[in-house]
């Protein structure tokens, strides 16, 4: 379909020749005509308390769902992981929302959200996610809260609440990436898989850190080696990532919002070193000691916990800065000009 | 389906002053419940007299933008915005270097104007984002917002692949053009059509605009004008990407970049399956690794 544009050839084509750089699949961003520079679409409005909610929602998310596993496991020294565990995620079901209306513009119409299901929206789809996480990670943290020898009751809430609060938990690590990249933000747009697998590693690894913390301060410190190792997976899962979206960003000739000179880049940068190199450097130190190493595993969770919030900071202000550079949305909107303009392919514009 | 029962049955008697089914005679259409309207918007006859902005604005009751010269070209106005649902758009072409070329083909040749709209998707971005259904689409084939139901979350903004939709400042909801929702209603021609000197805006049925857009298409390339080219209609550059199609449409003389329109839009809910089935994936994985690592760490422990 896209081989059909009838763009008119004679003075255009020497200006969009410079479009294309057909060197190693690398393709360098658009060069073409731009209507005064202005925007050619809107950027979000979400600001800190949407990339706040995504973050505490991949926390919240990822340590329901390690609690539920741990529960599951079934050893008691993991009990208080468990514990942790769910205390964090209810807490997480309670500032969503709140940070969620707060953005809203008309917060007092917060339950028209609930009026309809839209499948095609990753924001209604996240409305019931979020809803049911909320529920859920409400009761279990209360059956937690309550449990007791005495109050079987408690212990069979908690019980019956883990098992959905684990899988609306696993949503609410994901349905946030969705949501940025089913939307026409050149930079969220332009990498839906990546963009949610890498908010699934941070909160996967951010609630490990936070759990790890915990184990340390309240809980059984044995425990906070096993969730060390889990932080250093997603970091390192994440990690990876993180460098092929890098890498993918500059082969679609999109990485200007993520490279130019700007505040969202070098936070970007930041939280690359914060958030994966930093823990995975503190974590690489405590292998080689002898013994196992408190202050290095606290400073790696701090790291991981920062880093976390760094990136959903930095890809939010890069990706509203995106949707401002109207160069990057023709890019991200080209035809399949490789066919269109490299030289020797047939010329543009064969009329139907 | 001459006429639907209901609301629009008694057209006919029109109240006092006005005339009943008053866009036969200005636009030569009958608005009837369950048929598809649309415009078509033909930029080579658009002279640039932004009387669209002007009508749209008083009809709408929609307060001014933006009060200040933006410095380039004769458009003060930018953008489509909350408050500004018709933007004549104007592009000077003076060749590359500043200087006036010697030789231009006809029409428009110095310059390009184009009145852009809402482009009332046949498969909608704003609408299929919308978690409130506060946009919906209207019985004439529009997308509308519905303003005593949006929350005013923003997504409908980031969502629109031509950045139309924009939240008020006002009143914390989202805004656009409605296609005249309220004249539709009452028999009457959108007022950006009806106020068009030239008629580069038409208003019509859908079908009827397709047929008179490439009857254009080809009237100019009979008289030279060779880069004219439908944006929007079904199968042309703009209906792209699962958009479809585009109940408002163009004829263009110039890249659509030019004209600040994608080449090749999509629909951002294409993107939604990608992009759970790789979260839930990745997910699926990390809770593997988690019960091994938990698992591990604790087997010198006996079962609870």
């Amino acid at each position: 379909m896209n081989n059909i544009l009838p763009f008119p050839r004679s003075r255009q084509a020497s200006r969009m020749q410079g479009a294309v750089a057909p060197r190693s699949g690398a393709v360098q961003a658009y060069q073409g005509p731009t209507y005064y520079q202005q925007p050619a679409v809107k950027p979000s409005g979400y600001g800190w308390l949407v990339w706040t909610y995504t973050y505490v929602a991949g926390l919240a998310g990822g340590a329901q769902i390690i609690a539920t596993i741990a529960d599951l496991v079934g050893r008691p020294r993991l009990a208080s992981v468990v514990r942790s565990g769910r205390y964090l995620a209810g807490g997480g079901a309670v500032a969503g929302p709140a940070l969620l209306i707060a953005d809203l513009h008309t917060p007092q119409r917060f339950m028209n959200m609930l009026r309809i299901f839209r499948r095609t929206s990753p924001m209604s789809i996240g409305t019931y996610i979020l809803s049911g996480f909320s529920l859920s990670s409400g009761l279990a943290a209360i059956g937690q809260f309550f449990a007791g020898p005495r109050r079987a009751w408690a212990r069979r809430v908690a019980k019956a609440a883990e098992i959905p609060a684990a899988l609306t938990g696993a949503g609410m690590t994901t349905y946030t990436g969705a949501l940025l990249s089913s939307t026409s933000t050149p930079l969220w747009a332009a990498q839906p898989r990546l963009l949610s697998a890498r908010f699934a590693c941070s909160a996967m690894a951010t609630a490990a850190a936070a759990l790890s913390l915990s184990e340390r301060a309240w809980g059984d410190p044995r425990n906070s080696a096993s969730l060390d190792q889990l932080a250093i997976v997603a970091t390192l899962a994440g990690a990876a990532l993180s460098s092929a979206a890098s890498a993918d960003y500059q082969r679609q000739g999109l990485d200007g919002a993520l490279s130019d000179d700007s505040a969202a880049a070098r936070q970007h940068a930041l939280a690359g070193h914060i958030g994966h190199t930093l823990p995975l450097l503190c974590h690489g130190l405590a292998g080689l000691m002898p013994a196992r190493s408190r202050p290095l595993s606290v400073a790696a969770s701090l790291s991981i916990l920062a880093g976390g919030l760094l990136m959903r900071s930095a890809l939010f202000r890069a990706g509203n800065e995106s949707a401002r550079r109207p160069r990057d949305y023709f890019q991200f909107t080209r035809p399949d000009y490789e066919a269109m303009l490299l030289p020797g392919s047939p010329a543009p514009g064969g009329r139907r | 389906m001459e006429s639907m029962p209901g609301m629009n049955e008694d057209r006919d008697q029109a109240p006092d002053g006005m005339i009943a089914n008053e866009s036969e005679l200005t636009a030569g259409v009958r608005i009837v419940p369950g048929r598809r309207y649309g415009f078509f918007t033909d930029t080579t006859r658009c002279i640039g007299c932004k009387a669209c902005e002007v009508a749209c604005k008083e009809w709408n009751g929609l307060p001014a933008d933006r009060l200040s010269l933006s410095g380039m070209s004769y458009d003060n106005t930018r953008a489509l915005s909350a408050n500004t649902w018709r933007h004549v758009s104007f592009i000077e072409k003076m060749g590359d270097h500043g200087e006036r070329p010697a030789d231009m083909p006809p029409y428009q040749s110095h310059w390009l104007m184009m009145s852009d709209v809402c482009k009332h998707c046949a498969n909608a971005g704003c609408l299929e984002a919308c978690p409130t259904g506060a946009l919906f689409r209207t019985e004439f084939d529009t997308v509308v917002v519905q303003q005593d139901i949006c929350n005013g979350c923003g997504y409908c903004v980031p969502a629109c692949p031509f950045g139309v939709v924009e939240l008020s400042a006002i009143d914390g909801k989202a805004h656009k053009c409605t296609l005249c929702y309220d004249r539709l209603k009452g028999g009457l021609e959108p007022a950006c059509a009806k106020a068009c000197p030239t008629d580069s805006i038409q208003f019509g049925e859908i079908d009827d605009l397709h047929r008179h857009a490439a009857r254009r298409e080809a009237e100019l390339h009979d008289m030279g004008v060779s880069e004219a080219y439908v944006y929007g209609a079904p199968g042309t550059p703009g209906a792209t990407g699962g958009i479809d199609g585009l109940n408002a449409f163009f004829l263009l003389t110039d890249r659509p970049e030019v004209y600040n329109l994608p080449a090749a839009p999509s629909l951002p809910s294409t993107r939604m399956r990608p992009a759970f089935l790789a979260g839930l994936a990745t997910i699926a994985g990390l809770a593997l690794a988690t019960t091994g690592l938990l698992l591990s760490g604790s087997r010198k422990d006996p079962p609870q």
